[in-house]
């Protein structure tokens, strides 16, 4: 990996993600820190990268390696977690019920994910799902059912969900900004571990290769 | 340009991005204005609009409180200025002050703004000079806004007609 990479382009990325997965566009523009269990959530995440060699600590902190280097490697590795911890508490839901599910479902699949110890490029495709479904669920699904805007027949059919479920599905408001902020937050997100120094260098015998006919 | 300097180029960066991420985390920024402004505070360049400010005041002095804020705001866009945070709480104060009862939410937005001056004042000492103020300093008028808006028996008294506002 390249020192540009490693000294810039890593950190700033998973900054910039952790300022922009932490953003809460409301009545009031806030920004969220990573609640506890979003903490053990990347805590996983960054088992799980471990675990498949989509990320070599060895190649970002080493005894062998110049100090300046190390400090560069140590700031990727926590710009990363922080990150990877705010990206996975911008994805859960903020209240009721979508909030307990979607939290066991993202533990268990990355547990599931760390368990069973996919290569980098499944990984790397299996977290683009998890992420891309829980911005669906989030940002798409749960907002409509919670919009306040909308003709009065779709008001009044919130209303009369929200009062079916007792209240606990309905999330607050989120303006249409919210979605767009998290989807490049995702992006970014995903384009940098994508980038970090993996187990297996990139070489031709490494790289994918199209299936063998049958 | 040699790798140690890269790196140590890069270290610092990344430091000086995180330690203004830190920043937005602890301040709460709602506006563009108050993110410039704040930045600018830290290295010591903020300054208050001075012809904004002293419309604000002249606004003040004859009893046009929300001209007076508008003004007031404008000259300290971003909530920085101890003084005209001051001033802006004084406008809440002598707005929301009523001789049978006080306005609890003008009061409300008093306390958060004599607070926040309160806060950016240095060692949290505040002192206005000013001759056509009852109260002079921030802690004063904290204490009549925090009055204000408690309930006691006080404010059953027949006698709080005969009241002055400060």
């Amino acid at each position: 990996m390249s020192a540009t990479r490693e000294a810039f382009v890593l950190p700033l990325l998973f900054l910039t993600v952790t300022l922009l997965a932490g953003v809460r566009v409301g009545a009031a523009v806030a920004l969220e820190p990573p609640s506890l269990f979003a903490l053990v959530l990347g805590t996983l995440l960054l088992g799980t990268l471990v675990r498949s060699g989509a990320l070599a600590p060895a190649r970002l902190l080493h005894g062998a390696r110049p100090m300046a280097a190390n400090a560069n490697g140590a700031v990727v590795l926590v710009t990363l977690f922080l990150s990877g911890a705010q990206v996975l508490a911008m994805l859960t839901p903020r209240s009721g019920l979508p909030l307990f599910f979607v939290d066991v479902f993202l533990f268990v699949l990355l547990l599931n994910t760390l368990v069973a110890q996919p290569d980098r490029v499944r990984l790397l495709r299996s977290l683009a799902v998890i992420f891309g479904s829980a911005l669906v669920l989030k940002f798409v699904v749960l907002a409509s059912l919670s919009s306040p805007g909308g003709s009065r027949t779709t008001r009044v059919l919130v209303a009369l969900f929200d009062a079916a479920t007792f209240g606990t599905i309905a999330q607050e408001p989120q303006t249409s900004g919210a979605g767009y902020l998290a989807f490049a937050a995702i992006a970014l997100f995903l384009a940098g571990i994508a980038a970090l120094p993996s187990a297996r260098p990139y070489t031709e015998s490494t790289a994918l290769q199209p299936s063998p006919p049958r | 340009m040699r790798e140690p300097t890269l790196r140590a180029a890069g270290l610092a960066t990344s430091l000086a991005y995180a330690a203004a991420i830190a920043w937005l985390y602890t301040t709460q920024p709602q506006n563009v204005a108050q993110v410039t402004g704040g930045f600018a505070s830290i290295v010591g360049v903020y300054k208050v609009e001075p012809q904004a400010f002293a419309d604000g005041l002249r606004f003040f002095r004859a009893n046009q409180f929300p001209e007076a804020r508008a003004a007031l705001l404008r000259a300290d866009p971003a909530e920085r200025d101890a003084q005209v945070q001051f001033y802006v709480a004084y406008t809440f104060y002598r707005e929301g002050w009523g001789r049978l009862y006080n306005d609890d939410a003008l009061f409300a937005k008093g306390l958060v703004a004599v607070d926040k001056a309160i806060a950016l004042a240095p060692a949290g000492r505040l002192v206005v000079d000013d001759a056509d103020l009852q109260m002079h300093s921030a802690d004063e008028l904290r204490a009549e806004l925090q009055r204000g808006v408690t309930r006691d028996a006080s404010d059953f008294n027949p006698l709080r007609v005969f009241g002055t506002r400060k």
